[in-house]
């Protein structure tokens, strides 16, 4: 195995999302990007993955509107090096186009072994970058990937289904989208923090992945993003306890509640 | 050789102001923060006095995220149905030498580190140092989980517990009348509602301290200090005397905010944030060792910090003890000798500055609250008594001023008032 490539999103922080309670629109300024949680996994995956094979590269990838800033967070979670696409046309990607890009960059890269992303990213969570991924470039795709062992070529993978757990052979190349308990994601220690400055990331363009502005343009336009409101009685029983008590049960009674 | 100059462990005031210095005059400096940005642990009630910063980032306050520059000042003596204001506003603190600003530390401390990682500090969080790294008995760095982290010199800001400072030996473990236990609730109200309710402009703002009720009569005081679009409103109470009392510190916060003077000024608004922190208040009598051989002690973990009851400081001082531990340093790397003997300089430097000279001027503040809790209590309630008397027309034959209050001062006693006053003016 030579070479390992890790997808990852750089999103915002679901935590710090904010909903307007008129418009119900989500205020994003409180929040900050960072790596999608799922996709740090996958990352380490990566890491478990390269320590069984020194030789191997191991490559961050990513894609979006204002990633560059993400590079330094993924060195220092365990790749040699990072290549990201970054592009104002991307603001707007829904997962046909994500998957064209990434595609595009695993390409470029040439000669990789294994393609790891994450079941889903934290902001959409559509579930499709890994299967769109294996499609596009040819490869088998197995998803729900809770273990990985190798040998040589071949990688034995427990898939995490309702019904149970399914074990499959694959012989690489093959795209694996990992869950999140495939292993843990550890934060990253101050020497690896360091030394993620050191590493090299390499900016690509579009043409690098073998697109034209054209070909990214998203198919699905967003007109708007509302989050669900849920609706609160907002009943005040009083500052006397007993008799707050005693209305609280009528009222669970009156709902059909007790 | 070691890794970097000099470490810096915790990324506030104290802590980014030392790693920018440093790095300024071309020293290496890493800085760890446990947090997960600068600023992400840190709590204010809410006023930076801008003077000590202003003499290293001049003109800061145009380029850093303040809320608001304050212009009125409000102290209020509270009971629990009366509240007395002394209300103070005015242009003269508007030149930069005296003006203060309120801030949130989320966002300051993160613009400090900013300018700290600018300067060419490399700034990593999270990341905890666990302990001092030591060699022959020699300070030589940090342990942050797995990673040895080599310096000459190792300081240490890592805020009032200071845990690396008390396995030093240069400070004991925190008494509990030496420090107050702090909460604070963040307000999110629109701009022109700040600006209405009180009284101000775009970019002014008000600091409002309160003593009586707010603490339940204990030694501590509410405050409430106005930002651009959200107002900070907390409580400060002496852990000693809360670890007696029967009414919880949250239930304390409840009242104070739903009481008639506040509850008015806060209506509409949204609880965005609550936070709570310890504050070190014993100023000079738990002053710590400042240095020793290879460390200094900076900020809150070296306990500087004032309350007077009318003002409040601590950020103020532990920017101006980050500047004077990094000239301190940069002399040890001219000299080339990080021992005591160059690093006690540090301490010679704050006893030169309003540092340790207000903290000394204002020595016996901290046991003249703690040993006058009249303060706290009958102060209050003979103001809103005295207030009382003096406003209200109910029928009853009325009397003169002095028939009015002269029962007051006789309730506390003469004797009780005379040596309270005269003991204020001295301490505080």
């Amino acid at each position: 195995m030579k070479k390992i490539a890790v997808c990852y999103k750089w999103v915002l922080n679901d935590a710090d999302i904010r909903v307007n309670e008129k418009s119900r629109e989500l205020d994003l300024e409180k929040s900050k990007p960072q790596i999608n949680e799922y996709d740090r996994n996958g990352l380490e995956t990566g890491v478990k993955l390269k320590a069984l094979f020194p030789e191997a590269e191991l490559v961050g990838v990513t894609c979006g509107p204002d990633v560059e800033p993400s590079t330094k967070d993924a060195l220092s979670r365990g790749p040699d090096t990072v290549y990201f696409l970054n592009d104002a046309a991307l603001a707007e990607a829904d997962s046909t186009t994500t998957s064209k890009v990434l595609a595009g960059i695993v390409r470029h890269l040439g000669n990789v072994d294994v393609v790891i992303c994450s079941e889903g990213s934290s902001d959409v969570y559509a579930q499709q970058n890994g299967p769109r991924l294996a499609a596009l470039l040819g490869y088998p795709s197995v998803s729900y990937v809770s273990a990985v062992s190798v040998d040589g070529d071949v990688l034995t993978l427990d898939r995490k289904l309702e019904q149970g757990t399914e074990t499959v052979t694959v012989k690489a190349p093959v795209v694996i989208s990992v869950s999140p308990d495939v292993c843990d994601a550890p934060i990253p220690s101050v020497k690896q923090i360091l030394g993620a400055k050191k590493k090299p990331a390499h900016a690509l363009t579009l043409a690098d992945a073998g697109l034209s502005a054209d070909a990214v343009k998203p198919l699905i336009t967003v007109n708007s993003v509302k989050a669900p409101l849920s609706s609160r009685k907002a009943v005040n029983l009083g500052e006397d306890v007993p008799e707050a008590v005693a209305k609280l049960v009528k009222q669970l009674a009156g709902e059909g509640l007790l | 050789m070691a890794d970097y100059d000099a470490i810096v462990v915790g990324a506030g005031l104290a802590g980014s102001t030392a790693a920018y210095c440093m790095a300024k005059e071309g020293l290496s400096v890493l800085v760890l923060e446990r947090g997960n940005a600068a600023g992400a642990k840190n709590v204010t009630g809410g006023r930076l006095y801008g003077h000590s910063l202003e003499k290293i980032l001049p003109g800061f306050a145009d380029e850093a995220p303040v809320e608001r520059k304050v212009v009125r000042e409000r102290v209020s003596m509270m009971t629990d149905d009366s509240c007395f204001t002394a209300d103070f506003h005015s242009s003269r603190f508007n030149d930069p030498a005296s003006a203060s600003y309120t801030v949130l530390r989320a966002e300051f401390d993160a613009w400090l580190a900013g300018k700290a990682e600018e300067a060419g500090c490399d700034v990593v969080c999270p990341a905890v140092a666990d302990e001092l790294l030591r060699d022959n008995g020699k300070v030589v760095g940090v342990r942050a989980g797995e990673d040895d982290l080599t310096a000459e010199v190792v300081l240490l800001a890592d805020g009032v517990n200071s845990l690396l400072g008390q396995k030093a030996g240069l400070k004991k473990e925190l008494a509990a009348n030496f420090v107050a236990v702090g909460c604070k609730e963040v307000v999110e109200l629109p701009k022109n509602v700040i600006n209405d309710r009180f009284g101000l402009n775009d970019g002014e703002g008000m600091a409002h301290l309160f003593a009586g009720s707010p603490s339940n009569g204990m030694m501590g005081g509410g405050f409430l200090y106005t930002n651009k679009e959200s107002v900070c409103v907390g409580l400060v109470v002496s852990v000693e005397e809360m670890a007696k009392s029967s009414v919880r510190l949250p239930d304390m916060m409840e009242k104070f905010r739903e009481s008639a003077p506040l509850k008015p000024l806060l209506t509409g608004g949204k609880l965005v944030e609550y936070s709570a922190h310890l504050v070190p208040e014993g100023g000079l009598h738990m002053l710590p060792v400042l240095s020793a051989d290879n460390l200094l002690l900076l900020g809150d973990a070296a306990g500087l910090c004032m309350n007077l009851g009318y003002t409040v400081r601590g950020m103020d001082l532990a920017v101006a003890s980050g500047q004077m531990a990094a000239q301190t340093v940069i002399e040890a790397k001219e000299k080339g000798d990080y021992s005591n003997a160059t690093l006690s300089g540090y301490k010679k430097k704050l006893e030169n500055s309003f540092v340790l000279k207000d903290l000394h001027t204002h020595r016996n503040a901290p046991e003249f609250m703690e040993h006058t809790p009249r303060m706290f209590k009958e102060y209050p309630e003979l103001a809103a008594e005295a207030f009382t008397r003096l406003f209200k027309v109910d029928g009853e034959p009325s009397r003169l001023m002095l028939k009015k209050m002269l029962p007051l001062v006789f309730k506390v006693g003469i004797l009780n008032l005379a040596k309270d006053g005269f003991k204020a003016v001295r301490a505080l």
